[in-house]
């Protein structure tokens, strides 16, 4: 990891570019599987170490500590900021106007040919290392430990906001309904442990923008996104060492228009 | 000399500078000015002066078999949408990729969002729709 | 009979009964105003309450610690230091400072009481913290340790102050030594609170557990010399000549102190300068909006002018040491509040470059968050002026007589009994389990 860390500074910021294949390949012969690059240039979350690297398929598979391994890829140049997904989350969650449990950021690039303008939904990253779960006096929030949501039992939940504090992400907010802190848990309670195969979100999303699976599984459309070494994955605050588990990509598509939903979305 | 020449160059400044506002003004009843569509998703802009004073259509490439002269005519339509743009229909007759950016690019280029319709409303440029709440961003607790 | 044993505690506790206060007169009036101020802003924070937080609260999910947590940290850290200081006589047996223990060991609890009550007005669930606390304890957790360190911290002083009222001080040392290892652990554990939160650039390290602990015992001079002052200014009779000997000892300290901060100070700002993350919430305080706030109350107020002052006073002139301390009060809080927001006020995606983010954020605290702090601490206050009377302005019991064979100790103020042979001195130091000094070994 600290390794890692001291190769990486060097990429230049910003740039989606820095980095090629071919130091790509090269991190992977150091026994890191890379799972994406930061737009602050990088490289993150290493998922496996030396001895699994070079394993066989199967193998690669049991780097994730989860299965399923809940996960979301945010195929950012979709998002059209329609806010079907916000709706769509308030309305399954019963969440209040003054919270959100996810939200769409706007990104202008006032020097940029052609389109300037990016919209950049954020959520819950369900961190491996979840900085959240440490700082909780009371357990109250708690990586579930068949899948990894990060979830809440808001019975316990003291209202001391230490988790929000410690959130990289800025995910929570405290709900007076449930007299608790609130956050994303994937629609874990409300749609996935009703046996619906995808969250709220990404169910409604009409531009395929936000694609939810189980990244621990070769056959599924998360594993196959962001295993692809040509493409650039990355995180957001690669730097806080958490081990997010909602990646972003770049993505346009060609037409025709209907493959751009994810399979089973409204 | 030198300040009556200045004098001048300001007269000259100050005068161009309300030239120019009247020119805009004018401009803006010639044309349609900016068409904000929010069916079947909010919001996508069309603005008249980005396709006619920026690049210099003229009003007969749009307006002859393309589009109506009357604002939000076309989002009544059903089959407004991206499938029907992307086979070359409404705005997609341009934007192919070949006379201008294809459809399936830059979405938000056309698409400016929620946050945009907001904006818009906020500066009283549109009047909002029935049923909207236009959120103050930043807030929540 | 059981009057008569009532009494007798009454006399070695030094207490004077609450007619004392009642007939006190000025004094009495101004008690009466501090602790309707407290109640009228407790009623408020139960206003608050029942409300909800969330609309009365200036605090937003973007920033959701605000001058709360400030006040709690200033009146904890002052506790603490409190506790530190006065343990350097009474617990590690050095003489100068042992007049200083009763007061400050009271107010040590007092502070403590007043950084609960701040607290349980900030927490959305306070009574649920003790039950989950014990029920599903995360021993991975700053904040449960902070929970149950302070209050063992409290318990520990508590019992401290029960021996020393009850002049057992042998006993009284050792809770006093479970209140100095509990107090420390607690407060730099509040240090690790912020220094442990790895998203958050500004107070990430090991810095924030070393700054507290150094910066509390700073606090805790400064409050023993102001409440010390202030006690004398009650009561001429407070300042004896071995409370003017500790008082110039803590002085001295302070003095210490404030230049050991003033360089902590220092090299934060200047290592932060050059740290790309830090340096937005450092410029903020150097030349931004909160440069009033770091340069007027924080450095100015709170560590030059005392620094000065403080020096200028030799720890003998009170009116300078009182001035000095007063303001090092009002700028200590600053400090602790720019402590909390600072790392605060640095969106966590400032490094995305979005729009929502693209500014410091903004916090003010509200009128229900004022109040609530001006409760805690005109609680705390209230409490002060309680003991100054009550508990007969913290003075050691007066000796009418001094019984054959035994003496008044110039250490505690108590009575100790000389054993045969024995000189004074080596039955202070035997009373106070310090160790013998070899005089032959010394002048050889
Ligand atoms: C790039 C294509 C394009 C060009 C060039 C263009 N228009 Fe339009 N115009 C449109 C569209 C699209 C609409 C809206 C149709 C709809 O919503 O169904 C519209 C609507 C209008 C309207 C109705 C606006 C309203 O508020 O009801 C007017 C008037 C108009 N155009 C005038 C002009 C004039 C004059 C010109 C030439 C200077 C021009 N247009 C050039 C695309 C164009
Ligand atoms: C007659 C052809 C034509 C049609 C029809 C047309 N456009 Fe365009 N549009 C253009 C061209 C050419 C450009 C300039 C492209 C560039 O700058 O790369 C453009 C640019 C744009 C831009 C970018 C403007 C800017 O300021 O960056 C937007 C947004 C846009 N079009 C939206 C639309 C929408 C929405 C429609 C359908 C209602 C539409 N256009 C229909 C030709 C057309
Ligand atoms: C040339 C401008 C333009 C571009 C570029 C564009 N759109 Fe659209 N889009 C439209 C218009 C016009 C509509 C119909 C009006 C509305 O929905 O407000 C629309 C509607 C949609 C809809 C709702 C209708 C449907 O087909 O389901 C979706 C979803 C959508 N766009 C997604 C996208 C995505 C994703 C991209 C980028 C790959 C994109 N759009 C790029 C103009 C554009």
């Amino acid at each position: 990891m600290k390794l890692m860390n001291i190769n990486l500074e060097k990429l230049i910021p910003e740039s989606l570019d820095s980095v090629s294949p071919m130091e790509r390949r090269s991190f992977l012969k150091m026994g890191l599987v890379i799972t994406g690059v930061f737009a602050g240039g990088r490289i993150f979350s290493v998922v496996s170490n030396v001895n699994e690297a070079f394993a066989s398929s199967t193998d690669f598979v049991e780097k994730y500590p989860y299965s399923p391994h809940y996960s979301m890829v945010i195929r950012q140049g979709l998002c059209i900021d329609c806010e079907q997904c916000l709706q769509a989350c308030k309305e399954t969650n019963s969440v209040p106007d003054y919270g959100y449990r996810t939200r769409i950021l706007t990104k202008t690039v006032s020097d940029a040919i052609g389109r300037q303008r990016e919209f950049i939904p954020i959520l819950c990253n369900h961190c491996n290392d979840a900085p959240c779960t440490r700082a909780c006096p009371t357990k109250a929030t708690y990586k579930n430990e068949v899948n990894g949501v990060v979830m809440m039992n808001s019975k316990k939940c003291i209202g001391c906001k230490m988790c929000i504090l410690a959130c990289p992400y800025e995910a929570r907010y405290y709900n007076a309904e449930r007299r608790a802190i609130d956050k994303c848990n994937f629609c874990y309670d409300t749609r996935i442990s009703k046996g619906e195969k995808l969250t709220a979100c990404s169910y409604v999303c009409p531009t395929g923008a936000r694609i939810f699976g189980d990244i621990s599984d070769p056959e599924n459309v998360v594993y196959s996104m962001v295993h692809q070494i040509e493409k650039q994955v990355w995180v957001l605050r690669p730097e806080s060492g958490t081990k997010p588990n909602v990646f972003y990509m770049k993505a346009t598509r060609s037409s025709p228009w209907d493959l751009r939903k994810q399979a089973g979305a409204r | 000399m030198k300040r009556i020449a200045l004098l001048l160059l300001a007269a000259l400044l100050v005068s161009l500078y309300f030239y120019g506002n009247v020119a805009v003004a004018e401009e803006d009843e010639e044309h349609g000015g900016d068409i904000i569509y929010t069916k079947p998703l909010k919001a996508v802009i069309f603005s008249h002066k980005a396709h006619t004073e920026d690049i210099g259509l003229e009003c007969d490439w749009c307006h002859e078999e393309t589009f109506e002269m009357e604002a939000l005519y076309m989002q009544e339509n059903t089959d407004f949408t991206m499938e029907s743009l992307c086979n070359e229909n409404y705005c997609g007759t341009c934007h192919n990729g070949d006379i201008s950016f294809s459809t399936t690019t830059q979405c938000a280029r056309c698409h400016i969002g929620v946050k945009g319709y907001n904006e818009l409303v906020r500066q009283g440029k549109i009047e909002p729709e029935e049923g909207d709440v236009i959120q103050v961003e930043g807030g929540g607790h | 009979m059981i009057k008569k044993i009532k009494s007798e505690t009454a006399e070695r506790w030094g207490y004077m009964g609450i007619q004392s206060l009642i007939d006190s007169g000025n004094y009495f009036y101004v008690f009466a105003v501090i602790g309707v101020v407290a109640l009228a802003g407790f009623a408020v924070g139960l206003h608050g309450t029942f409300t909800g937080y969330h609309h009365v609260y200036g605090v937003t999910r973007q920033v959701p610690w605000g001058v709360l947590i400030s006040a709690y940290i200033f009146c904890v850290v002052t506790s603490t230091g409190l506790c530190l200081v006065s343990s350097i006589g009474h617990v590690f047996g050095y003489e100068p400072y042992m007049p200083i223990a009763k007061r400050a060991v009271f107010l040590s609890i007092v502070f403590m009481l007043g950084g609960f009550t701040i607290i349980f007005f900030d927490v959305e669930n306070p009574f649920r913290m003790p039950i989950y606390n014990a029920l599903s304890p995360n021993f991975t957790s700053n904040m449960w340790w902070m929970g149950t360190l302070y209050t063992l911290y409290l318990l520990a002083l508590i019992v401290e102050y029960f021996f020393l009222l009850d002049q057992n001080h042998s006993m009284s040392r050792l809770a006093g030594l479970l209140g100095v290892i509990f107090g420390v652990a607690a407060h730099s554990n509040l240090g690790a609170v912020f220094g442990m939160l790895h998203g958050r650039e500004f107070w990430y390290g090991p810095y924030m557990p070393i700054y507290f602990i150094v910066s509390a015992m700073m606090s805790g001079g400064a409050a023993i010399i102001f409440f010390s002052c202030l006690a004398w200014k009650i009561d001429r009779t407070v300042l004896t000549r071995r409370m003017e000997r500790g008082i110039k000892a803590v002085c001295q300290l302070t003095i210490l102190l404030i230049a050991i901060i003033l360089f902590f100070t220092f090299w934060k700002i200047i290592s932060g300068i050059v740290a790309p993350e830090k340096y937005i919430a450092i410029k903020a305080f150097i030349s931004g909006p909160y440069a009033p706030h770091f340069w007027i109350a924080e450095v100015g107020l709170g560590l030059i002018v005392p620094f000065v002052l403080l020096i200028r006073s030799e720890g003998i002139n009170t009116n300078l040491m009182f001035a000095a301390t007063g303001f090092m009060m009002v700028g200590i809080f600053f400090m602790r509040y720019d402590l909390v927001l600072a790392g605060q006020i640095v969106p966590v995606f400032h490094a995305m470059h979005v729009e929502e983010y693209n500014s410091l954020l903004h916090y003010m605290p509200s009128f229900h968050e004022i109040a609530v702090v001006v409760a805690g601490l005109s609680f705390s206050a209230a409490l002060f002026m309680l003991g100054e009377k009550v508990l007969n302005a913290h003075k050691f019991q007066k000796h009418a007589i001094v019984p054959p064979g035994a003496f008044i100790c110039p250490g505690c103020g108590g009575i100790h009994y000389k054993k045969e042979g024995e000189s004074e001195e080596d039955a202070l130091r035997r009373h106070h389990r310090m160790r013998k000094v070899d005089r032959e070994d010394e002048h050889a």
